[in-house]
Formats: C-alpha cells, sequence, structure tokens
C-alpha cells in the first residue's frame, strides 16, 4: 500500500505537470488546428532560460518568470511566422506536422549548440518532506501541483467566464463564422498562442524541477506523455487535455511501482495508439 | 583514399534505397509513415540475428534471440521479408477513418516506444549496446578486409539500389500506379470510385517496409553493428528531408535526395574543421539545426522538390473506332448480379439515336475550352466513322444523322437493357432505394426517417433548401457517409454496411459538390483512374507489366479519347486538372464519373457556380445518358434546372422527404412552396 501511496504521489506530480503542457497543447490545436510538435522543445528552452538565470544568482522562481515571458513570446512568434504562412497557402495538415518537426530539430538543437550536451540542473532546495496519509512529498512538489491547479482553474475560468475564453471557443470550432460574427479571430489566436506559450514556458520549468537533471532532449519522450493525454481526452478539448493528463500521469507512475520502470511509458504509448486507432476524437470528444 | 569511397557508394546505396521506399510510400502513395526507420532497424536486427552466431559465442556478451547462422544471402532476405511483415500491424492506423496528421503522429509515436523497448529490453537485441561483430557475407569465402571484396561489396549494393529504383518505376508507371496517385491527390475521392484504400495503402507500407528492411540488412552487413542509437525518430526525419528536398512523388529526386541529405551532409559537415576551443557536441547539433531549417525552408520555397514529380503526358487515341466505346465512352456494364436479366441487343441494330433535342446545335462558346464547335454537337448519334476514320456528324442545324451503316456499334456499345425503351414511369424497376434512413450528427438530426425510391433510367432531382439534408443523404446512398440508421436498397441488394469503393465497384458512382479532381494527375489520368476493370490496376498486375496490362489501357484511352471530344476538352487532355477553370473541372468530374462505367450516378450539385449555357448543356447530356439506361439522382438547388430536365423531383426539407412528384405537381403543393419560401 505505501508503494501505490508513495507512486501515487509521483503520480500526481507527473501529472500535474502534464496537465500545465497538455491543455496548452490542446489549446494551440484547438485554435490553430495544428499539432505545434515544437512544444516539447521550447519547453525545454525555457527550462533553459531558467536555468541561465538561476546560474546568475537568481532563485529558480525569477527564472521560471523569465522562462514563461519568453516562451510566450517564442510560441507567438513561431505561430505568426511560421505556421501561419504555411497554413495561409493551403498547406495540408501532414506537410505542417513536417513542418512542425523541422522546427523542433532547429529549436531543440539550437539549445543543445547553446547548451553544451550534458545534463544540468537547477540549484535550489527541495524544501522539507512532508507525510499525508501515505503520500510523501517535498514542499516543492507541493508548489507544483498547487500551480498546476491554480493553471487548470484559471483556464477554467478564462474559458467558461471571459469574453476572450467564449472568443477562443468559437475560433476554434469554426473559424470563418467566429469571423463572420465580429470576432478578431487573428488577435484571439495570437492572444491563444500567447497564453499556451506562457503555460508551456511554465510547463517547461516544472517539468525541469520534477526531473532533476536535464539535457535539451529531455523533452522527447515527455512529448508523448502530452500526446497521450491530449489524444486520450480529446485533441482541442481543454477539460480532455485535464482529464489526459491525471489519467496519464497517474497511470504511468502507478504502473512504474509494479513493472519495471523503464518500461512505465509503455502504458502511454499504448494508450495513444488505442485511441487513435479506435476513438481518435478522445473520451471528451465529439462522435465522428 | 579508397577506402572511403567505398564507403561513400555502400552509404549511397543503402540510403538511396531508404529514400526510394519512403518516396513510394509518401511521395507517390501519399502514406506519411513517420515510422519508417522501424522498418530499416526491423531489417537490420532481422539481418544480424540471422547471420550471428547462437548468442554464446564470442565469450556471451551479448544477448539476442536468434543466432543461427546462416549463411548470405539468407539474412538480407530475412530482412526484406521482416520489414515488410512489420507493416501489417500499422495499416490500422492508416485505415480511411484517421486523419493524416494523427495517423502521422501515431508512426512516429510508435517508433520511439519500440526504439525504447528495444533499449530497455535486453534479452531481446542486446538493449542499449546493440549487437555487434555481425559477420559479412560471405566471410568464410572471401576476406571482408580486401579491397576487392569491399569493391564486390558495393557493387552489389548499387545493383540492388538500381533494382529497387526500377521496380518501383514499373509499379509508379502503371495504371496501379496512376490509382496510387489519385489516392494521394484525393483519397475520398478516389475511394469513391471504386479504390480499396485500404488494400491499397497496406499495400505501399509492407512494399515499403520490405525495400527499408532490405536497406537495413545491407548497411548492417557492411557496418558489422546495431544499435538503437542508430535508428533514433530522427532518423526518419532525416529521411523525410531527404525526399522533400530530391522532390517527392520522383524516384530520380529521391535517389537525388539521398545523395544530398544523409551522404551529402555528413560528408560536407567532415571538412569542417574542429577545434578545442568549440563545445564537443557543437557541429552535430548545428547539423540537425541545420536539417531542420532545410525542411521548412524548401517547404516553403520549393515544396515539390528540386526534381519534382513528371507529368505524365499521354497520347490520345487516334481514329478512335466507335465500336467499343459507343457515343458516350460509356459502356453499360454487364450486371450479371442484377435480378432483372438483360435482354443483349446485338451491336448491329446500333445507331438509332433517341435525338431528343440534344443535337440541336449547342452555342459553341458554351463549350469549354473552345474545341471546335462541330464536336460538340457531333457524337451525339453515335460516334459513327466513315470509312476514312473521320467521324460522320448530323448536320448541327437540323440535326439529320448520317446514315449509320450499324456494325459499329452505336450509342452505349455493350448490352443494353430493357430500361432503355422505358425511360421513366411507374412501371420501371427500383435502382436505388432508401429506407427510413436516419443520420444524426451528436445531437443535431440531419436526415430523419428519409424512405424514397429512384427508379431506373430516370433523371430523378433531389431538391431543398439549405441545410435540408440532401448533400448528407446523397453521402449515405453513396457510402461516403454512414447510416446512422435505416437501409439503402441498390438493384435489390442491400448495400447499407458496404463501403464507397464497393458501392462504386457495383456500379454506384458519385460525384462532389467541391473541387474534386486529382489536382496532379492529368486530365486525361482523371478519366483513366476511373476505369474499373484494367488489368493493371492491381499489384500483380503492376508487376507482370506494360505487356500485361496494355490492351486494357488502349482500350480505356480510346473511351476516354471519345469522351472528351464529347465534351470538347481533348485539348486539355494533358493539363493538369488542378490547373483547369471551374466550369472545366466540373466537366472533367462528370466525365469521370462515365468513366467508371456507372450503372447509376449521383451527382451532388453538378450545375454549381457553372456558366449557365455550360448548366444547359450538361442537363441535355444527363437526359441523353437516362434514355439509354442510366439512372441519375442529382442534388440541385436551382429550381429551373430541375424544370427542365428532372422527372420526378424529390423535395426534401429540414431532414425530411417533404413532397415528391413532377416539378408541376411540387409547385401547386404549399408546403413545397413555403419551405423554399421559409426554410
Amino acid at each position: 500500500m505505501t508503494i501505490f501511496l508513495s507512486s501515487l504521489g509521483f503520480g500526481l506530480v507527473t501529472a500535474s505537470v502534464l496537465a500545465i503542457a497538455s491543455v496548452g497543447f490542446t489549446l494551440q490545436f484547438g485554435v490553430t488546428d495544428v499539432l505545434n510538435l515544437a512544444y516539447g522543445a521550447i519547453m525545454i528552452a525555457g527550462a533553459f532560460v531558467a536555468y541561465v538565470v538561476n546560474q546568475a544568482g537568481l532563485s529558480v522562481w525569477i527564472g521560471l518568470l523569465a522562462a514563461v515571458a519568453v516562451c510566450s513570446a517564442g510560441s507567438v512568434l513561431l505561430n505568426s511566422a511560421v505556421y501561419t504562412p504555411f497554413q495561409r497557402r493551403g498547406t495540408s495538415p501532414i506537410t505542417m506536422v513536417i513542418v512542425s518537426l523541422g522546427m523542433t530539430l532547429i529549436i531543440e538543437f539550437s539549445v543543445q549548440a547553446l547548451a553544451g550536451g550534458t545534463s544540468v540542473s537547477y540549484a535550489m532546495g527541495s524544501g522539507k518532506t512532508l507525510r499525508a496519509g501515505g503520500l510523501v512529498l517535498t514542499v516543492v512538489q507541493i508548489v507544483v501541483i498547487a500551480l498546476s491547479v491554480l493553471v487548470m482553474a484559471g483556464v477554467h475560468g478564462l474559458l467558461r467566464y471571459s469574453k476572450l475564453g467564449k472568443a477562443m471557443r468559437a475560433t476554434a470550432a469554426n473559424k470563418t463564422l467566429a469571423r463572420n460574427c465580429g470576432i478578431r479571430t487573428g488577435r484571439v489566436i495570437t492572444i491563444t498562442w500567447a497564453l499556451t506559450g506562457a503555460l508551456c514556458g511554465l510547463a517547461g520549468v516544472v517539468f525541469a524541477i520534477d526531473a532533476g537533471s536535464f539535457d535539451a532532449t529531455a523533452t522527447d519522450i515527455f512529448l508523448v506523455l502530452i500526446l497521450a493525454a491530449v489524444f486520450l481526452g480529446g485533441p482541442g478539448q481543454a477539460y480532455g487535455a485535464m482529464l489526459g493528463a491525471v489519467v496519464i500521469g497517474i497511470a504511468t507512475e502507478v504502473s512504474a511501482a509494479y513493472i519495471t520502470a523503464d518500461y512505465k511509458y509503455v502504458i502511454a504509448f499504448v494508450a495513444l495508439l488505442v485511441m487513435l486507432g479506435v476513438r481518435p476524437t478522445g473520451l471528451l470528444g465529439a462522435r465522428q | 583514399m579508397n577506402f572511403y569511397l567505398i564507403n561513400l557508394l555502400i552509404y549511397a546505396a543503402v540510403d538511396a534505397m531508404a529514400c526510394l521506399g519512403l518516396s513510394q510510400q509518401f511521395g507517390v502513395a501519399g502514406v506519411t509513415n513517420f515510422g519508417f526507420i522501424i522498418f530499416q532497424a526491423a531489417g537490420g536486427y532481422t539481418a544480424a540475428i540471422l547471420a550471428m552466431p547462437h548468442d554464446t559465442a564470442n565469450g556471451g556478451f551479448q544477448s539476442y534471440i536468434g543466432g543461427w547462422g546462416l549463411p548470405f544471402p539468407l539474412p538480407w532476405i530475412g530482412a526484406a521479408v521482416v520489414g515488410g511483415l512489420i507493416a501489417l500491424p500499422f495499416t490500422f492506423l492508416v485505415g480511411r477513418r484517421l486523419r493524416g496528421d494523427f495517423a502521422a503522429v501515431g508512426l512516429l509515436v510508435t517508433a520511439v516506444l519500440l526504439n525504447l523497448l528495444v533499449t530497455n529490453y535486453r534479452p531481446l537485441l542486446n538493449g542499449d549496446a546493440g549487437l555487434s561483430i555481425i559477420p559479412a557475407p560471405l566471410q568464410g569465402e572471401f576476406n571482408p578486409q580486401s579491397a576487392g571484396y569491399e569493391w564486390g561489396f558495393a557493387a552489389v549494393g548499387l545493383a540492388l539500389a538500381l533494382g529497387v529504383y526500377l521496380f518501383l518505376r514499373r509499379i509508379t508507371e502503371s495504371p496501379y500506379g496512376r490509382s496510387l496517385r489519385a489516392m494521394r491527390d484525393n483519397d475520398i475521392v478516389a475511394d469513391s470510385l471504386g479504390k480499396n484504400l485500404l488494400s491499397l495503402r497496406t499495400a505501399m507500407l509492407v512494399l515499403g517496409g520490405a525495400i527499408a528492411g532490405l536497406s537495413g540488412g545491407i548497411l548492417v552487413s557492411y557496418i558489422s553493428t546495431w544499435s538503437p542509437a542508430a535508428w533514433g525518430y530522427a532518423e526518419t526525419v532525416v529521411l523525410f528531408a531527404a525526399v522533400i528536398i530530391g522532390g517527392a512523388g520522383n524516384h530520380r529526386g529521391a535517389i537525388l535526395g539521398a545523395i544530398l541529405v544523409p551522404v551529402g551532409f555528413e560528408e560536407v559537415t567532415r571538412f569542417i574543421p574542429t577545434s578545442n576551443n568549440l563545445p564537443p557536441n557543437l557541429i552535430p547539433s548545428l547539423q540537425w539545426v541545420a536539417i531542420g531549417l532545410l525542411i521548412v525552408v524548401f517547404l516553403w520555397l520549393r515544396p515539390q522538390g528540386i526534381f519534382p514529380e513528371r507529368k505524365r503526358v499521354i497520347g490520345l487515341a487516334g481514329a478512335a473506332p466507335a465500336g467499343r466505346a459507343g457515343a458516350w465512352g460509356w459502356r453499360r456494364r454487364a450486371l450479371a448480379e442484377e435480378a432483372r436479366p438483360e435482354t443483349p441487343v446485338a451491336d448491329g441494330d446500333g445507331g438509332a439515336a433517341p435525338a431528343d433535342g440534344v443535337t440541336a446545335g449547342w452555342p459553341s462558346s458554351a463549350v469549354a475550352g473552345g474545341a471546335a464547335p462541330e464536336a460538340g454537337a457531333a457524337d451525339s448519334t453515335g460516334g459513327q466513322r466513315d470509312a476514312s476514320g473521320a467521324p460522320r456528324r448530323p448536320s448541327p442545324l437540323t440535326g439529320e444523322e448520317p446514315e449509320g451503316d450499324g456494325g459499329t456499334g452505336g450509342l452505349g456499345g455493350g448490352t443494353r437493357s430493357q430500361a432503355a425503351v422505358v425511360a421513366d414511369g411507374e412501371d420501371a424497376p427500383v435502382g436505388l432505394e432508401a429506407v427510413g434512413v436516419v443520420r444524426d450528427f451528436g445531437g443535431m438530426r440531419a436526415v430523419s426517417d428519409v424512405s424514397f425510391q429512384v427508379r431506373q433510367g430516370t433523371l430523378t432531382g433531389l431538391i431543398g433548401p439549405n441545410g435540408a439534408g440532401k448533400s448528407t443523404l446523397l453521402a449515405m446512398l453513396a457510402g461516403t457517409l454512414p447510416v446512422s440508421s435505416g437501409r439503402i436498397m441498390y438493384r435489390g441488394q442491400d448495400i447499407t454496411g458496404m463501403p464507397a469503393f464497393r458501392r462504386a465497384r457495383l456500379g454506384l458512382v458519385r460525384t462532389f459538390q467541391l473541387a474534386s479532381e486529382f489536382k496532379r494527375l492529368t486530365v486525361l489520368e482523371n478519366l483513366l483512374s476511373a476505369v474499373p476493370a484494367n488489368r493493371g490496376d492491381s499489384f500483380r498486375g503492376a508487376v507482370l507489366g506494360k505487356r500485361y496490362w496494355k490492351d486494357d489501357e488502349s482500350a480505356a484511352i480510346e473511351r476516354a479519347t471519345v469522351i472528351l471530344e464529347r465534351f470538347g476538352l481533348e485539348k486539355f487532355a494533358n493539363h493538369y486538372a488542378g490547373d483547369l477553370s471551374g466550369g472545366q473541372r466540373r466537366l472533367v468530374e462528370i466525365m469521370r464519373s462515365l468513366m467508371a462505367e456507372p450503372g447509376m450516378l449521383l451527382l451532388d450539385e453538378p450545375m454549381a457556380g457553372v456558366h449557365p449555357h455550360l448548366a444547359r448543356r450538361i442537363g441535355n447530356e444527363l437526359v441523353a445518358l437516362c434514355s439509354e439506361g442510366m439512372t441519375i439522382l442529382m442534388v440541385e438547388h436551382e429550381l429551373a434546372i430541375m424544370d427542365e430536365f428532372c422527372d420526378p423531383v424529390v423535395v426534401m426539407a429540414e431532414g425530411a422527404v417533404l413532397a415528391e412528384g413532377t416539378m408541376e405537381q411540387l409547385r401547386g403543393r404549399s408546403e413545397v412552396v413555403e419551405a423554399y419560401l421559409v426554410g
């Protein structure tokens, strides 16, 4: 039971990181119809921005703010300078994926060129270890979980109650119609990328915090977890991404306790492939 | 220096082979296989474990399955076979239902997953460390280090690459290859024309997998090691970059891409001076950045690649004997499965054209493409040719026909059923029937409990205001969309569960409302792609080569020529269909559907956005087709068109059938009038 509970604790942390990342990814897809596979690369770029700030002597949490800013701007740039021009040309979705893979290579290996190939870590303490029931979590881990819950609440509030959120949902549902209703879809899209880019940066830093040590290629596998969570919940569905993140995050960590840790990601992969094969619109998506 | 050159040649052969396989999948067939590297890896591992001794040999420091020490060429053959077999489980990802980019992501993820599994599960293939001391082919008989052996190895590798190139070229330049390209350009339309997408994609996955596997086997036998680091998912991206830059869909482009990217790139960076001041990882990282840049830049500036796909120029048939082709180039298919027996009419009876106003001179300005005016008015009577082979034409003014000689087969050369005589009326047998058909989209009911019949030989109209559910109903009749409940019967047979391509093969063919030509095929290729019974339109047929299928192909070209001349577009035969004007493309679509030898046509707004003269001309053609026994259900908006051509007409509104009858009858009914004014 203790093994289960402690792995549950890990699962909650992973789910938290995954939730922040997946919601950002799925909203980008919802509003732009592009699977931005460069998302993982931008995450790790954010992680390194925070690292640089951290190495300069400042706290990681300040670095986190810097990462959020940089990734937000970077994502807006990525969409307006790369994805939008291609889409305006009528590029097919498959070619867009290839473009995003190209951008992944550019971003990820630019980071690697600058940072080198060795793994690094943040200079931070993990804080006290707290126990509750059988759960064992450090303060930092609890902060991560709390951040995630805050972000989820914020996204929920944004989408449900704010005018911008409604505009985002409308644009995601039918861009032309939204535009004809007077919604400035161009601006909505830019703001969406700015917000999701911020989430991406945040996700990158908390990922790095959770991972302990990381290098430029650390998010390669994590991107698969994101995809699994997104497709489990339904691409474009923010609540689906949250649900998917919880399921995938907990499932991978709990399974690691019972089968060899090396294979813990296998569950995520299998879930993703099964969803793609059986129900590509996801659990919360509309049935085609 | 020699060794360096040999090295280069072998890598060139291996990469060229891999790129050819990828280009065939991606460039020709439109199957985006982001897991491509898995197949090369599988081939490599297979060749290794087939050639290596049992894993206790060499001190037992490796652990792996297999190890049967088989002699050359069995490891390479095994590599190709396994590469092909491994493709089979992937077919579920590339089946019809999944969006292209989703499928691509699934394949990418699979590549990462398999790499992870092999890395972590050591007993399988020695995990992260990989396999080493893989025996070179024939190393018992020859010295693998000798120059002669190395040259021989390179020669064999290059020969195999050449063989792959020739084989793929044979496949691609056949009618089967044309179907692959059609599927790539517009898979839903290809499906509706009778192409079995799943079977085509599976074949391409297996073929590409086998080629990739072979390339892996050759590589592994040369470098004598193989580990997961050599086949990360990023290697697939490199191959994609090579194919895109060289030119997707062009086999020579694939070879060029292989030389430029995997080979050229490596070599260029070899000459960059290394210095200790630079971080050790810099050059490899920048290599990857450069590949990413190349991909994005090329896709932006020159997506067709350095060697774009060639246009296939096909000569039109010369003096086309009308015997087999008939007036419309459309031959009623022998419908063995039909309940009612056909009364075959001997060709000698031919020639009698039901001149129902079709021959009256069409305004030649309306002829799209500005073809010779005579051609437009001419061939209604059966495309009869006189002794010199020139088409005999009725006078455009009076519509008189020249004497038929009877022997050259008049309208619709093949069998003609009695339905031609019973052109309309309730006694005609039922061609297509919808029984209680319902379609829901989430919470919305688009089509509710629709039942009606379409009688053979009629040109039935289906009208209704926007949102009435007409196109949805048509899609369900054609099989492009599944029904939520209800049944669809075609000539007495329940086809409700039948996929679209099978319905097309039965003779139920549809057209589409929006642009649906195969853009990167020429007009003539568009028409030829629809032909249902070409011997070259199967993998086996393609492999057997031109001699096997050229007769069927010539016959198809004849039919296509007649149809093109009929519609006045023969000048555009070798233009890309995507380059034509809207009205012309509409004609191409109609001609193409006729080439499919339909027994029944489902037309989705064929006149939409078409010049009124052209619309009338199309209407006249359709009426003439029906008088020959064709059945047509036409969805349309314009009441004027319904007035002129359709009888009977079905009215839909808000998902249900409102009324049925002739236009005059319908005009008198208030609910129909209201539906159009209000709905």
